[in-house]
């Protein structure tokens, strides 16, 4: 979910040439629950072998990873660990709309409203540890790297690019801007048609890249200050003041300085105390990472990938060989090293 | 502030350094001279450029960053013959440089510095050293460029080897310690290299004057030279190619 600050920031159009030889961490959490909910059929099916083993996670992966390589882009996934105590409660609350999403979809269905059918189903859709597991395989035998965080996969990619490790994180989110990423990349798809959520219609998908620092100054903000912002509009770890959305609370930050003045300053419902304040203030500024890692882009394993795809998950031949040859391309990303 | 006279080739001189590996770059200012630290896209080379304040004709300049769009600088660098006078100076106001070359006048927008990194240099160990003339090397590179994408590069004890194997045809370049400027190392060192790199990175490199070459076992490349009349220096790194197997 992450924060809503997005219509904040100025977004710059990019392309997949842009991005060439450049490593991006994506949030793999981010990306699969994106397959999960978007590749779906008319009536929100989604897709299942011949097992009624939901298949939509690893196909979405495996058409992503192969666009990105084919472009010459360097892939690399950061898994979420175990969750913040303080996530809990917005996790609790996920989960509770789901199941009642999951009732709206099934009367949907008996009523043959396809649209809303839909819509409900892909509000349903869950992340099983075995479909994570199931995507760590599929990514070792393309020779992708992944990398498996300590707490939040996103702060851990945020990490690796203030390190230089990477040119941006891969993200749908805008909370690696509040944990400190200098570059986000969002629609990490080439240019391609996009339903728009709810509606018939369909709009032209670009990557678009943020850059943080530009952000902030354009803001007149700092970095810190960016996540108080984020505290009063709600995050992931708090509930946020009722009727404070991004505008206002960047103008609460900014004529205050900080959530304490600004929390002083009005008249909220249910603040944060100043513990959960000083909490989510370290999540974002000093969140848990890991230096345990190399970017080892390892050469595909064609048998390997068949035998999981093929066998496992009972995709068609004749359907994965095409963008299995998009691969060709992660030879020259295995033999050519890098500097660091 | 940052006004500055030079021979326009010194300029030409920065853009072959520099635009091979990169397009936007960020160049620090003091009043001692220019420098400049950059890594490419892919993080397989860097390059580290520094060139003296007397390396100008005039100079005059105060600490500070200049964000330059390398491909925009060449193209108005490129009119100019190598002999020009080209001026150079940053107008604070418009935040452009301001590029005068005879009576044409470019005004140039600049990239926004913030948030461009500054690379370290990584530490490395490489214990074998070769100094030679840079045309015995292009020579080389060249021949090698149509039987392969890469080439390995050898320090013996008595050698210097270049060698790249195609499918089909070889090139080999064996140069003794007597053809070379120096020679130090205690063992065998041998490290691959992908042509396209190295070839832009001793590019710059005019005739007979010296390229000093330190390489490792499967370990970077480190290649420095002088350009300017020797007031300005480069270093490159290049990351290796492993053996395919």
């Amino acid at each position: 979910m992450g924060v809503k600050i997005g219509e904040l920031f100025k977004e710059e159009k990019i392309s997949f040439e842009d991005l060439r030889d450049r490593v991006v961490v994506i949030d793999a959490y981010n990306v699969l629950h994106q397959f999960l909910a978007s590749i779906r059929q008319r009536d929100g099916t989604p897709l299942k072998n011949s097992k009624g083993e939901i298949t939509s996670h690893i196909s979405g992966l495996f058409q992503r990873t192969a666009n990105l390589v084919e472009a010459r882009i360097r892939p690399v996934y950061s898994f979420d660990g175990i969750p913040h105590p303080l996530k809990a409660k917005t996790l609790e609350e996920r989960h509770k709309r789901k199941e009642q999403a999951e009732k709206e979809y099934l009367k949907a269905l008996e009523e043959g409203d396809l649209k809303t059918a839909r819509l409900k189903a892909q509000q349903t859709s869950r992340l099983t540890d075995k479909m994570v597991q199931q995507s760590k395989d599929l990514l070792d035998a393309l020779g992708i790297p992944w990398i498996q965080a300590p707490m939040e996969g996103e702060a851990q990619a945020s990490y690796m690019v203030k390190k230089g490790d990477a040119y941006a994180v891969g993200s749908q989110d805008y909370d690696c801007l509040l944990i400190g990423a200098p570059i986000l990349v969002r629609n990490l798809t080439s240019q391609d048609k996009r339903k728009l959520p709810g509606k018939e219609a369909y709009s032209n998908v670009y990557p678009k890249q943020i850059m943080l620092k530009t952000n902030l100054k354009n803001l007149g903000i700092t970095h810190k200050q960016l996540v108080d912002m984020a505290i009063l509009i709600g995050t992931d770890f708090n509930d946020g003041i009722l009727g404070i959305g991004p505008k206002k609370s960047l103008q609460l930050i900014k004529k205050n300085g900080n959530v304490e003045n600004v929390l002083a300053a009005i008249d909220a419902k249910n603040p944060p105390t100043y513990d959960e304040i000083k909490e989510i203030r370290k999540i974002f500024l000093e969140p848990k990472i890991t230096d345990e890692y190399t970017l080892q882009w390892s050469g595909i394993d064609n048998e390997k990938v068949l035998k999981i795809l093929c066998d496992q998950h009972h995709f068609k031949k004749e359907r994965v060989e095409p963008t299995l040859t998009k691969f060709a391309n992660i030879n020259h990303l295995i033999k050519q090293k890098t500097l660091f | 502030m940052f006004n500055a006279k030079v021979k326009s080739e010194v300029l030409k001189g920065i853009i072959d350094v520099v635009s091979p590996l990169v397009n936007e770059v960020k160049f620090n200012i003091t009043p001692k001279g220019i420098s400049l630290r950059a890594v490419d896209p892919a993080h397989v080379a860097m390059v580290d450029l520094e060139i003296k304040s007397d390396a100008f004709d005039e100079y005059k300049a105060t600490n500070m960053e200049l964000g330059i769009d390398m491909d925009k600088f060449a193209s108005i660098i490129r009119l100019s013959t190598s002999n020009d006078m080209v001026n150079l100076e940053y107008d604070e106001d418009t935040n452009r440089l301001i590029i005068k070359i005879g009576n044409l006048v470019r005004k140039m927008g600049l990239i926004d510095t913030t948030g461009m990194p500054d690379p370290k240099m990584p530490n490395l160990n490489l214990p074998a050293k070769v100094v030679l003339k840079a045309s015995e090397l292009t020579q080389g590179v060249r021949a090698s460029e149509t039987v392969s994408d890469h080439l390995a590069l050898t320090v013996n004890k008595d050698d210097f080897e270049l060698f790249a194997e195609g499918d089909t045809d070889t090139v080999n370049l064996k140069l003794p310690k007597d053809l070379l400027l120096e020679l130090d190392t205690n063992s065998k060192c041998k490290s691959l290299f992908s042509i396209d790199y190295f070839s832009n990175m001793i590019k710059p490199v005019r005739g007979d004057d010296p390229i000093t070459i330190m390489i490792g076992n499967d370990n970077p490349i480190r290649v420095e030279f002088n350009i300017a009349e020797n007031k300005g220096h480069v270093t490159y790194l290049l990351a290796p190619r492993i053996e395919s197997e």
